[in-house]
């Protein structure tokens, strides 16, 4: 088998904002079923929520193309 | 592992180099592809935006009414919601022009011709999240005065032993976390959107030229890619979306009175 | 771990072929800052002024258009006022003509009858008058005949013709005179 260890980091840094994203949405799902008139308020937040917790992924697909080799 | 041990082992899937198509010139100089294409979508963003607002007709012609839609969005959906109605109109133009220029060079990586995302090469996000950089902090510390804005990182009210290291954290987020994420959020969801379609479409070719049960397999992958595609086109727009959104995000955590 | 290889080194492309894609190509992020800056310049100065300006003007047309409505709302409004009050006072005037109408009937009604009646009183006056006239003279001529035919009754029985005017008109004249008041006195003709 051929390939990098590094892809594999990426995989496993992955797992967490994924679930970390999951969780944000269903909030804000919910949040705007349950109120949908709070729609325009809570999307910011839900997207900067995103921004942060996507924040980890992103380092783990940068750090595993700077580590690659 | 039998059925690929059938077919000849000369496949490699694509990669890095894919991503390096100089036209003119080569290394750290050279006019390469996405260049081009960024000029290309540049011409066209203005050509398209001028041509369509120059009747200013109230009553608009299709051209005029999509110009609007997307300029509607930015305006009153980014802008407007997040910066507040006072202070929104001075950051709608950047906002505005960030937004088209991102789309139209992320609808590059599906529209035929080009077939190429701009974004993928991680120079043009690094660019336009400077610029998103540099915006938010200037009009923060122009807003706050320099010391004010840095303070007003931290919430008040907070127990004297938080200050510090919580200043330390939201310095990190400002200077350092924001911008690169933004800029490597485009980046990486162009470049692995585009690398994925890149190997569906090359393995099926593969697949279906090395014959016997293979065939199969390669139409069933051929079909993902189409899935696959349509799937970045959302993606595309999206991340267009999610870049102006936090840009304007950025910008409105400057300009607000509490931090 | 064996797996940890490095994919394809070098090649034909150099070092962008091949570095990670998240060294920035210098010349990319160059042209990535012109033409942001390019379409910025153009964006700020032409396109989004000519939006808010179709913006502006559209919400202008729009209030305009709502004023005009409410204008010819107001002015339907007033139209509709004036005429209910033109009508209140076309009623009025019927009813007052219809009255006056009815006032003059009775005027004209009863200055008929006055007159009518006051015809008839002429007539019957009229009437009365004739009437009288003729008995009047149906007297006088009554009374030149009974003088004559009485006296020539007279005369033929004395036998004298009592045709002397003045004897006889007394004659006749105080016999009548006598007859009227009821005390008729016997005498003889020429007692006088």
């Amino acid at each position: 088998m051929d390939g990098n260890i590094a892809i594999l980091g990426y995989g496993l840094s992955a797992i967490g904002p994924g679930i970390g994203v999951g969780l944000i949405f269903a909030a804000y799902i919910n949040g705007v079923a349950r109120q949908p008139e709070a729609r325009g308020m809570l999307q910011p937040i839900a997207f900067l929520g995103m921004a942060i917790t996507e924040a980890l992924a992103i380092f783990g697909i940068a750090l595993a193309f700077v580590f690659r080799g | 592992m039998s059925i690929v041990a059938a077919a000849p082992t000369d496949y490699t899937a694509p990669g890095v180099e894919e991503f390096w198509q100089p036209l003119i010139g080569d290394g750290a100089w050279a006019i390469t592809r996405p260049i081009f294409l960024m000029l290309l979508s540049t011409g066209l963003i203005i050509w398209w935006l001028t041509a369509t607002t120059k009747k200013r007709a109230l009553v608009p012609s299709r051209g005029q009414m999509g110009t609007e839609a997307v300029y509607g969005l930015v305006r009153n959906g980014v802008a407007k919601d997040l910066i507040g109605s006072h202070e929104f109109m001075k950051f709608v133009p950047l906002l505005f022009s960030m937004f088209v220029l991102i789309l139209v060079n992320n609808l590059f990586g599906v529209i035929p011709p080009m077939s190429y995302p701009t974004m993928s090469r991680i120079g043009f996000p690094i660019a336009l999240a400077l610029i998103v950089w540099i915006v938010f902090h200037v009009v923060g510390m122009k807003k706050h005065g320099f010391v004010g804005y840095w303070k007003s990182l931290v919430p008040a009210g907070l127990p004297k032993g938080m200050i510090v290291p919580i200043f330390i954290l939201e310095l990190i987020t400002d200077l350092f976390t924001r911008p690169v994420t933004l800029a490597l959020r485009l980046f990486g969801n162009m470049f692995a959107g585009h690398i994925l379609m890149a190997l569906f479409i090359s393995g099926g070719w593969y697949m279906l030229t090395s014959g016997g049960v293979l065939i199969v397999a390669g139409g069933v992958t051929w079909v993902f890619a189409f899935v696959m595609t349509l799937f970045e086109l959302l993606v595309e727009f999206l991340q267009a979306y999610v870049f102006t959104l936090l840009a304007a995000l950025y910008i409105a955590g400057a300009v607000a009175d509490e931090h | 771990m064996q797996a940890v290889t490095v994919t394809a080194e070098g090649g034909e492309g150099g070092f962008w072929a091949t570095a990670a894609p998240i060294i920035p190509h210098p010349l990319e992020f160059f042209f990535g800052l012109a033409c942001f800056a390019i379409l910025y310049f153009v964006v700020a100065k032409k396109v989004v002024p000519r939006l808010e300006q179709i913006y502006a003007e559209r919400t202008a047309a729009i209030e305009g258009g709502m004023n005009k409505a409410e204008e010819a709302q107001a002015q339907a409004q007033a139209a509709l006022e004036q005429y209910q009050a033109q009508l209140v006072e076309a009623r009025a005037e019927a009813s007052r003509i219809r009255e006056d109408a009815k006032a003059q009937g009775a005027q004209i009604i009863a200055e008929m009858r006055e007159h009518a009646a006051a015809e008839a009183a002429r007539i019957t006056e009229t009437a009365h008058k004739q009437i009288e006239a003729e008995r009047q003279q149906a007297v006088v001529a009554l009374r030149n005949d009974v003088g004559r035919i009485s006296t020539d009754l007279a005369g033929r029985i004395v036998g004298e013709s009592l045709r002397e005017e003045t004897r006889q008109k007394d004659i006749v004249e105080r016999f009548l005179a006598e007859l009227e008041s009821g005390d008729v006195v016997r005498e003889k003709v020429g007692e006088r």
